[in-house]
Protein backbone atom coordinates (compact mmCIF):
# COMPACT_ATOMS: atom_id res chain seq x y z
CA UNK A 1 0.00 0.00 0.00
CA UNK A 2 1.42 3.56 -0.96
CA UNK A 3 2.36 5.38 2.01
CA UNK A 4 1.78 9.31 1.49
CA UNK A 5 3.87 11.79 3.83
CA UNK A 6 3.51 15.72 3.75
CA UNK A 7 5.93 17.84 3.68
CA UNK A 8 7.01 19.66 6.93
CA UNK A 9 4.02 18.55 8.54
CA UNK A 10 5.21 15.45 10.06
CA UNK A 11 2.12 13.69 8.63
CA UNK A 12 2.23 10.52 6.86
CA UNK A 13 -0.52 8.54 5.72
CA UNK A 14 -1.29 5.00 3.94
CA UNK A 15 -3.44 5.16 0.66
CA UNK A 16 -5.52 1.89 0.19
CA UNK A 17 -5.87 0.86 -3.40
CA UNK A 18 -7.84 2.91 -5.42
CA UNK A 19 -7.90 6.14 -2.93
CA UNK A 20 -7.24 9.00 -3.56
CA UNK A 21 -4.73 11.44 -1.99
CA UNK A 22 -7.79 13.19 -0.37
CA UNK A 23 -9.53 10.40 0.59
CA UNK A 24 -7.40 8.57 2.22
CA UNK A 25 -5.77 11.24 4.47
CA UNK A 26 -9.50 11.86 5.69
CA UNK A 27 -9.58 8.55 6.54
CA UNK A 28 -6.38 8.74 8.56
CA UNK A 29 -8.30 11.16 10.36
CA UNK A 30 -5.92 14.49 9.10
CA UNK A 31 -7.23 17.93 8.43
CA UNK A 32 -6.48 18.13 4.70
CA UNK A 33 -8.30 21.12 2.56
CA UNK A 34 -11.47 20.29 0.54
CA UNK A 35 -15.35 21.26 -0.03
CA UNK A 36 -16.67 19.05 -2.99
CA UNK A 37 -14.32 16.20 -3.26
CA UNK A 38 -15.44 15.68 -6.74
CA UNK A 39 -12.76 18.28 -8.91
CA UNK A 40 -14.60 21.38 -9.15
CA UNK A 41 -14.14 23.88 -6.17
CA UNK A 42 -10.50 23.66 -6.16
CA UNK A 43 -9.97 23.42 -2.35
CA UNK A 44 -7.74 20.62 -2.21
CA UNK A 45 -4.96 21.96 -4.60
CA UNK A 46 -1.67 20.20 -3.82
CA UNK A 47 1.92 19.27 -4.95
CA UNK A 48 3.72 16.21 -5.87
CA UNK A 49 7.37 16.92 -5.05
CA UNK A 50 8.40 12.98 -4.54
CA UNK A 51 6.59 9.68 -6.76
CA UNK A 52 4.47 9.01 -9.37
CA UNK A 53 0.87 9.92 -9.79
CA UNK A 54 -2.20 9.26 -11.97
CA UNK A 55 -4.48 12.46 -12.48
CA UNK A 56 -8.06 10.91 -13.21
CA UNK A 57 -9.26 13.94 -14.39
CA UNK A 58 -6.98 16.03 -15.88
CA UNK A 59 -8.97 18.82 -17.02
CA UNK A 60 -10.92 19.53 -13.90
CA UNK A 61 -12.20 22.93 -13.40
CA UNK A 62 -10.71 23.02 -10.19
CA UNK A 63 -7.22 23.53 -11.32
CA UNK A 64 -6.92 27.01 -13.08
CA UNK A 65 -3.96 27.61 -15.86
CA UNK A 66 -1.97 29.09 -13.15
CA UNK A 67 -1.74 26.06 -11.35
CA UNK A 68 -1.38 23.94 -13.94
CA UNK A 69 1.83 26.72 -14.60
CA UNK A 70 3.09 25.22 -10.97
CA UNK A 71 2.53 21.73 -11.47
CA UNK A 72 -0.48 21.72 -9.16
CA UNK A 73 -3.22 18.62 -9.32
CA UNK A 74 -6.04 18.00 -6.84
CA UNK A 75 -5.86 15.84 -4.21
CA UNK A 76 -9.24 14.62 -4.77
CA UNK A 77 -8.81 13.71 -8.45
CA UNK A 78 -5.01 11.96 -7.66
CA UNK A 79 -3.75 8.44 -6.86
CA UNK A 80 -0.52 7.57 -6.16
CA UNK A 81 0.93 4.92 -8.29
CA UNK A 82 3.38 3.79 -5.60
CA UNK A 83 5.13 5.68 -2.51
CA UNK A 84 5.02 10.06 -2.29
CA UNK A 85 5.86 13.00 -0.85
CA UNK A 86 3.31 15.91 -1.11
CA UNK A 87 2.71 19.55 -0.41
CA UNK A 88 -0.15 20.97 1.42
CA UNK A 89 -0.78 23.21 4.19
CA UNK A 90 -2.93 21.47 7.24
CA UNK A 91 -5.65 22.86 8.80
CA UNK A 92 -6.54 21.00 12.32
CA UNK A 93 -9.74 22.68 12.72
CA UNK A 94 -11.01 20.89 10.09
CA UNK A 95 -9.66 17.39 11.31
CA UNK A 96 -12.84 15.21 10.22
CA UNK A 97 -15.06 14.37 13.04
CA UNK A 98 -16.11 11.22 11.49
CA UNK A 99 -13.66 9.42 8.93
CA UNK A 100 -14.63 8.44 5.89
CA UNK A 101 -15.27 4.67 4.96
CA UNK A 102 -16.27 2.99 2.12
CA UNK A 103 -19.11 0.85 2.83
CA UNK A 104 -21.59 -1.30 0.20
CA UNK A 105 -25.16 -0.09 0.35
CA UNK A 106 -28.49 -1.45 -0.97
CA UNK A 107 -31.76 0.30 -2.34
CA UNK A 108 -34.42 0.06 -0.14
CA UNK A 109 -37.20 2.70 -1.54
CA UNK A 110 -37.82 5.51 -3.55
CA UNK A 111 -40.73 8.28 -2.77
CA UNK A 112 -41.19 10.76 -5.36
CA UNK A 113 -41.06 14.26 -3.45
CA UNK A 114 -41.89 16.92 -6.70
CA UNK A 115 -42.54 16.85 -9.96
CA UNK A 116 -38.40 16.78 -10.66
CA UNK A 117 -36.74 15.34 -7.51
CA UNK A 118 -36.81 11.96 -5.60
CA UNK A 119 -35.96 10.03 -2.18
CA UNK A 120 -33.78 7.51 -2.74
CA UNK A 121 -33.25 5.32 0.74
CA UNK A 122 -30.37 2.91 0.94
CA UNK A 123 -29.40 0.75 3.24
CA UNK A 124 -25.75 -0.53 4.29
CA UNK A 125 -24.97 -3.30 7.15
CA UNK A 126 -22.62 -0.96 9.12
CA UNK A 127 -24.25 2.36 10.95
CA UNK A 128 -24.97 5.41 9.13
CA UNK A 129 -22.49 6.95 10.45
CA UNK A 130 -22.01 11.22 9.86
CA UNK A 131 -22.57 14.78 10.56
CA UNK A 132 -26.25 16.37 10.04
CA UNK A 133 -25.41 18.55 6.50
CA UNK A 134 -22.71 16.07 5.05
CA UNK A 135 -22.80 14.12 1.76
CA UNK A 136 -21.80 10.71 0.79
CA UNK A 137 -19.98 9.53 -2.56
CA UNK A 138 -21.72 7.17 -4.56
CA UNK A 139 -20.72 4.51 -6.78
CA UNK A 140 -23.49 3.70 -9.54
CA UNK A 141 -23.40 0.47 -11.79
CA UNK A 142 -22.54 2.28 -15.46
CA UNK A 143 -21.22 5.74 -14.45
CA UNK A 144 -17.09 6.37 -14.31
CA UNK A 145 -17.57 8.84 -11.73
CA UNK A 146 -18.72 8.92 -8.34
CA UNK A 147 -21.34 11.48 -7.42
CA UNK A 148 -21.78 13.48 -4.05
CA UNK A 149 -24.91 13.39 -2.69
CA UNK A 150 -26.15 14.79 0.84
CA UNK A 151 -27.97 12.75 3.16
CA UNK A 152 -31.22 14.04 4.42
CA UNK A 153 -31.98 12.06 7.42
CA UNK A 154 -29.62 12.01 10.84
CA UNK A 155 -26.97 9.67 11.40
CA UNK A 156 -28.76 5.87 12.49
CA UNK A 157 -27.46 2.44 13.69
CA UNK A 158 -30.32 0.92 11.34
CA UNK A 159 -27.59 2.38 7.99
CA UNK A 160 -30.22 3.70 6.64
CA UNK A 161 -28.85 6.63 4.04
CA UNK A 162 -31.80 9.06 2.51
CA UNK A 163 -31.08 11.18 -0.64
CA UNK A 164 -32.71 13.29 -2.74
CA UNK A 165 -31.99 13.70 -5.92
CA UNK A 166 -32.97 15.94 -8.36
CA UNK A 167 -33.19 14.49 -12.20
CA UNK A 168 -30.98 16.19 -14.61
CA UNK A 169 -32.46 14.85 -18.39
CA UNK A 170 -29.24 13.83 -19.73
CA UNK A 171 -27.64 13.99 -16.60
CA UNK A 172 -25.90 10.43 -16.23
CA UNK A 173 -26.09 10.09 -12.54
CA UNK A 174 -29.76 11.24 -11.88
CA UNK A 175 -30.69 8.99 -14.87
CA UNK A 176 -28.71 6.21 -14.06
CA UNK A 177 -30.80 6.73 -10.32
CA UNK A 178 -34.09 7.41 -11.79
CA UNK A 179 -34.81 4.71 -14.85
CA UNK A 180 -32.39 1.89 -14.01
CA UNK A 181 -31.77 1.52 -10.33
CA UNK A 182 -34.26 -0.98 -8.98
CA UNK A 183 -34.76 -1.79 -4.62
CA UNK A 184 -32.18 -3.68 -3.90
CA UNK A 185 -29.54 -3.31 -6.30
CA UNK A 186 -26.06 -2.85 -5.19
CA UNK A 187 -23.94 0.91 -4.80
CA UNK A 188 -20.43 1.77 -3.41
CA UNK A 189 -20.86 4.54 -0.77
CA UNK A 190 -18.19 6.31 0.32
CA UNK A 191 -18.29 8.97 3.39
CA UNK A 192 -19.13 11.04 5.17
CA UNK A 193 -17.82 13.94 3.22
CA UNK A 194 -18.34 17.83 3.63
CA UNK A 195 -17.31 20.73 6.46
CA UNK A 196 -21.28 22.48 6.38
CA UNK A 197 -22.01 20.18 9.03
CA UNK A 198 -24.37 21.02 12.12
CA UNK A 199 -21.99 22.69 15.01
CA UNK A 200 -24.21 22.15 18.15
CA UNK A 201 -21.51 23.98 20.08
CA UNK A 202 -22.94 27.60 18.37
CA UNK A 203 -25.09 29.71 21.09
CA UNK A 204 -26.40 31.30 17.75
CA UNK A 205 -30.03 31.33 16.53
CA UNK A 206 -29.78 29.00 13.04
CA UNK A 207 -31.37 29.73 9.76
CA UNK A 208 -31.02 26.68 7.10
CA UNK A 209 -31.15 28.65 3.19
CA UNK A 210 -31.69 25.57 0.64
CA UNK A 211 -32.50 25.70 -3.13
CA UNK A 212 -32.98 22.93 -5.89
CA UNK A 213 -31.82 19.41 -4.49
CA UNK A 214 -29.96 21.33 -1.53
CA UNK A 215 -32.61 20.49 0.82
CA UNK A 216 -31.20 17.51 1.57
CA UNK A 217 -28.44 18.90 3.88
CA UNK A 218 -30.34 21.76 5.15
CA UNK A 219 -32.97 19.03 6.08
CA UNK A 220 -30.71 17.20 8.05
CA UNK A 221 -29.11 20.26 9.83
CA UNK A 222 -32.93 21.19 11.50
CA UNK A 223 -33.71 17.50 12.20
CA UNK A 224 -30.22 17.60 13.83
CA UNK A 225 -31.03 20.78 15.77
CA UNK A 226 -35.03 19.16 17.31
CA UNK A 227 -32.54 15.95 18.06
CA UNK A 228 -30.35 17.75 20.17
CA UNK A 229 -31.26 18.00 23.72
CA UNK A 230 -28.67 20.74 23.85
CA UNK A 231 -30.22 22.85 21.23
CA UNK A 232 -33.84 22.63 22.69
CA UNK A 233 -35.97 25.57 21.88
CA UNK A 234 -33.15 26.60 19.79
CA UNK A 235 -34.98 28.97 16.97
CA UNK A 236 -34.37 27.73 13.24
CA UNK A 237 -35.83 29.66 9.86
CA UNK A 238 -35.77 27.58 7.20
CA UNK A 239 -36.01 28.84 3.93
CA UNK A 240 -36.18 27.12 0.56
CA UNK A 241 -35.91 29.22 -2.64
CA UNK A 242 -37.67 27.36 -6.00
CA UNK A 243 -38.11 28.60 -9.38
CA UNK A 244 -41.80 27.54 -9.94
CA UNK A 245 -44.67 27.07 -7.04
CA UNK A 246 -43.96 23.28 -8.40
CA UNK A 247 -40.41 23.24 -7.10
CA UNK A 248 -41.16 24.37 -3.18
CA UNK A 249 -40.77 21.72 -1.12
CA UNK A 250 -39.94 20.23 2.71
CA UNK A 251 -42.54 22.31 4.79
CA UNK A 252 -44.13 18.38 5.29
CA UNK A 253 -40.75 17.42 6.87
CA UNK A 254 -40.33 20.46 8.52
CA UNK A 255 -44.28 20.53 10.33
CA UNK A 256 -42.79 16.86 11.50
CA UNK A 257 -40.49 18.20 14.03
CA UNK A 258 -41.27 19.10 17.42
CA UNK A 259 -41.85 23.07 17.65
CA UNK A 260 -42.52 23.65 14.24
CA UNK A 261 -44.14 26.92 14.21
CA UNK A 262 -42.65 27.71 17.72
CA UNK A 263 -39.20 27.22 17.61
CA UNK A 264 -38.73 26.45 13.66
CA UNK A 265 -40.42 28.58 10.89
CA UNK A 266 -40.56 27.47 7.17
CA UNK A 267 -40.05 30.54 4.88
CA UNK A 268 -40.34 30.19 0.93
CA UNK A 269 -40.24 31.92 -2.31
CA UNK A 270 -40.48 31.67 -5.80
CA UNK A 271 -38.08 33.28 -8.52
CA UNK A 272 -39.97 33.20 -11.69
CA UNK A 273 -43.07 35.77 -11.02
CA UNK A 274 -44.85 34.33 -14.46
CA UNK A 275 -44.85 30.59 -12.76
CA UNK A 276 -45.96 31.61 -10.16
CA UNK A 277 -48.75 34.08 -11.01
CA UNK A 278 -50.16 31.03 -13.66
CA UNK A 279 -50.21 29.11 -10.79
CA UNK A 280 -51.94 31.55 -8.24
CA UNK A 281 -49.18 31.09 -5.72
CA UNK A 282 -50.12 32.76 -2.72
CA UNK A 283 -46.33 33.21 -1.24
CA UNK A 284 -43.56 35.18 -1.69
CA UNK A 285 -41.87 36.24 -5.18
CA UNK A 286 -38.10 36.73 -5.80
CA UNK A 287 -34.92 35.37 -5.33
CA UNK A 288 -34.15 33.83 -1.74
CA UNK A 289 -32.14 36.10 -0.25
CA UNK A 290 -34.01 38.96 -0.85
CA UNK A 291 -36.65 36.85 1.60
CA UNK A 292 -33.77 36.31 4.01
CA UNK A 293 -33.27 39.69 4.41
CA UNK A 294 -36.44 41.19 5.01
CA UNK A 295 -37.79 38.17 6.78
CA UNK A 296 -34.75 38.30 9.17
CA UNK A 297 -34.35 42.05 9.80
CA UNK A 298 -31.73 42.72 12.36
CA UNK A 299 -31.54 39.12 13.59
CA UNK A 300 -29.82 38.06 9.74
CA UNK A 301 -26.37 39.64 12.16
CA UNK A 302 -26.73 37.16 14.92
CA UNK A 303 -27.53 33.91 12.86
CA UNK A 304 -25.15 30.80 12.14
CA UNK A 305 -25.99 29.69 8.53
CA UNK A 306 -26.32 26.91 6.56
CA UNK A 307 -26.18 27.28 2.84
CA UNK A 308 -26.99 24.02 -0.02
CA UNK A 309 -28.46 24.87 -3.18
CA UNK A 310 -27.04 26.73 -6.99
CA UNK A 311 -24.12 28.25 -7.51
CA UNK A 312 -26.15 31.66 -8.25
CA UNK A 313 -27.63 30.99 -5.08
CA UNK A 314 -25.05 30.37 -2.91
CA UNK A 315 -23.18 33.33 -4.46
CA UNK A 316 -25.89 36.08 -3.72
CA UNK A 317 -26.16 34.92 -0.48
CA UNK A 318 -22.37 35.40 0.39
CA UNK A 319 -21.93 38.78 -1.08
CA UNK A 320 -25.83 39.41 0.87
CA UNK A 321 -24.05 38.02 4.09
CA UNK A 322 -20.68 38.82 4.06
CA UNK A 323 -20.62 42.02 1.76
CA UNK A 324 -23.66 44.21 3.13
CA UNK A 325 -23.83 42.46 6.55
CA UNK A 326 -20.33 41.54 7.43
CA UNK A 327 -20.85 38.57 8.72
CA UNK A 328 -17.34 36.47 9.15
CA UNK A 329 -17.02 33.54 6.73
CA UNK A 330 -16.57 31.13 9.90
CA UNK A 331 -20.62 32.21 10.46
CA UNK A 332 -21.26 30.59 7.08
CA UNK A 333 -21.43 27.19 6.08
CA UNK A 334 -21.96 25.43 3.05
CA UNK A 335 -19.49 23.04 0.72
CA UNK A 336 -19.17 24.51 -2.96
CA UNK A 337 -20.56 22.47 -5.57
CA UNK A 338 -20.70 23.66 -9.55
CA UNK B 1 -4.28 58.31 6.45
CA UNK B 2 -2.45 55.86 9.42
CA UNK B 3 0.77 55.37 9.29
CA UNK B 4 1.68 51.33 9.30
CA UNK B 5 5.41 50.87 8.80
CA UNK B 6 8.50 51.65 6.60
CA UNK B 7 9.14 50.77 3.25
CA UNK B 8 11.88 48.96 4.76
CA UNK B 9 10.09 46.59 6.16
CA UNK B 10 8.19 45.24 3.53
CA UNK B 11 10.57 42.92 1.06
CA UNK B 12 10.37 43.37 -2.69
CA UNK B 13 8.12 40.46 -3.85
CA UNK B 14 7.00 40.10 -0.32
CA UNK B 15 4.79 41.20 2.40
CA UNK B 16 4.10 42.49 6.23
CA UNK B 17 1.15 41.78 8.43
CA UNK B 18 -0.23 44.74 10.72
CA UNK B 19 -2.33 43.94 13.97
CA UNK B 20 -3.98 47.29 15.28
CA UNK B 21 -6.33 47.84 18.05
CA UNK B 22 -9.95 46.98 17.21
CA UNK B 23 -10.30 45.99 13.78
CA UNK B 24 -8.99 42.86 11.69
CA UNK B 25 -4.92 42.53 10.40
CA UNK B 26 -4.02 44.46 7.46
CA UNK B 27 -1.36 43.08 4.68
CA UNK B 28 1.11 45.12 2.94
CA UNK B 29 2.16 44.24 -0.35
CA UNK B 30 5.51 45.13 -2.41
CA UNK B 31 5.29 44.51 -6.23
CA UNK B 32 8.56 45.77 -7.56
CA UNK B 33 8.56 48.77 -5.37
CA UNK B 34 5.07 49.07 -5.35
CA UNK B 35 3.02 49.36 -2.21
CA UNK B 36 -0.16 48.23 -1.94
CA UNK B 37 -2.46 47.51 1.22
CA UNK B 38 -5.49 44.86 2.09
CA UNK B 39 -7.11 43.32 4.66
CA UNK B 40 -4.87 40.23 5.89
CA UNK B 41 -8.11 37.46 6.31
CA UNK B 42 -8.67 35.33 3.28
CA UNK B 43 -12.85 35.92 2.75
CA UNK B 44 -12.97 32.45 2.01
CA UNK B 45 -12.23 31.45 5.42
CA UNK B 46 -9.54 32.24 8.40
CA UNK B 47 -6.34 32.45 6.85
CA UNK B 48 -3.63 35.15 7.04
CA UNK B 49 -2.47 36.23 3.18
CA UNK B 50 0.68 36.98 4.86
CA UNK B 51 1.22 33.09 4.98
CA UNK B 52 -0.02 32.53 1.66
CA UNK B 53 2.59 32.75 -1.49
CA UNK B 54 2.73 36.09 -3.47
CA UNK B 55 2.80 35.42 -7.60
CA UNK B 56 4.59 38.61 -8.62
CA UNK B 57 4.19 38.43 -12.12
CA UNK B 58 0.73 38.05 -11.67
CA UNK B 59 0.11 40.32 -9.25
CA UNK B 60 -1.96 38.20 -7.30
CA UNK B 61 -1.14 36.67 -3.37
CA UNK B 62 -2.73 32.98 -3.00
CA UNK B 63 -4.41 31.68 0.47
CA UNK B 64 -1.95 29.32 2.70
CA UNK B 65 -4.77 26.93 3.08
CA UNK B 66 -7.46 26.48 -0.28
CA UNK B 67 -4.51 28.44 -2.71
CA UNK B 68 -7.45 30.67 -3.52
CA UNK B 69 -6.42 33.69 -4.91
CA UNK B 70 -6.66 37.66 -5.00
CA UNK B 71 -5.13 40.17 -7.24
CA UNK B 72 -3.07 42.11 -4.73
CA UNK B 73 -4.01 45.96 -6.62
CA UNK B 74 -7.98 45.61 -7.11
CA UNK B 75 -8.76 42.68 -4.49
CA UNK B 76 -10.19 40.68 -7.28
CA UNK B 77 -10.57 37.24 -6.89
CA UNK B 78 -8.59 35.65 -8.86
CA UNK B 79 -8.76 31.59 -8.43
CA UNK B 80 -11.26 29.23 -6.53
CA UNK B 81 -12.98 28.85 -3.95
CA UNK B 82 -12.59 32.83 -3.74
CA UNK B 83 -15.27 34.32 -4.73
CA UNK B 84 -15.88 37.21 -2.01
CA UNK B 85 -13.17 40.28 -3.46
CA UNK B 86 -10.78 41.18 -0.79
CA UNK B 87 -10.88 44.99 0.96
CA UNK B 88 -8.50 47.13 -0.60
CA UNK B 89 -6.84 50.64 1.13
CA UNK B 90 -5.43 53.91 -0.89
CA UNK B 91 -2.33 53.70 -0.29
CA UNK B 92 0.63 56.60 0.35
CA UNK B 93 4.22 56.56 0.61
CA UNK B 94 6.25 59.21 2.04
CA UNK B 95 9.75 59.17 2.88
CA UNK B 96 9.96 55.68 3.32
CA UNK B 97 6.95 55.86 5.02
CA UNK B 98 3.78 54.04 4.31
CA UNK B 99 0.21 54.95 4.89
CA UNK B 100 -2.86 53.76 4.49
CA UNK B 101 -6.51 55.17 4.13
CA UNK B 102 -8.03 52.35 6.74
CA UNK B 103 -10.80 54.72 8.39
CA UNK B 104 -12.46 55.52 4.23
CA UNK B 105 -15.58 54.10 3.56
CA UNK B 106 -14.71 50.96 1.85
CA UNK B 107 -13.42 51.28 -1.67
CA UNK B 108 -15.33 49.65 -4.16
CA UNK B 109 -13.54 46.17 -5.44
CA UNK B 110 -13.73 48.04 -9.47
Amino acid sequence: MPVIEIDAQDAVFDCAPGDTLLRAGLRAGLGMPYECGVGACGCCRCEVIEGEVADQWPEAPGLSDRDRRKGRVLACQTRPLGDARIRLRLDPRIEPVVRPARRTAWLAAVNDITHDIREFVFRSDAPADFLPGQYAMLALPGLDRERAYSMANLPNGAGEWHFRIRRVIGGGASEALFSQLAPGAEIGLDGPYGMAWLRTDSPRDIVCIAGGSGLAPMLSVARGVAAEPSLAGRRVDFFYGGRTPADICGQPELAALPGFGEAIHYHAAVSDADAAHSAGWPGKIGPIHQLVESTLGERLDSAEFYLAGPPPMVEALQQLLQLTHKLPPERIHFDRFF
Amino acid sequence: MKQLCTTRDVPAGGCHRIELADRPPLAVFNLDGRFYVTDDTCTHGEASLCDGEIDCDDGVVECPYHQGAFEIATGRPAGAPCSIPLRIYRVEVKDEAIYAAIDETEAACP
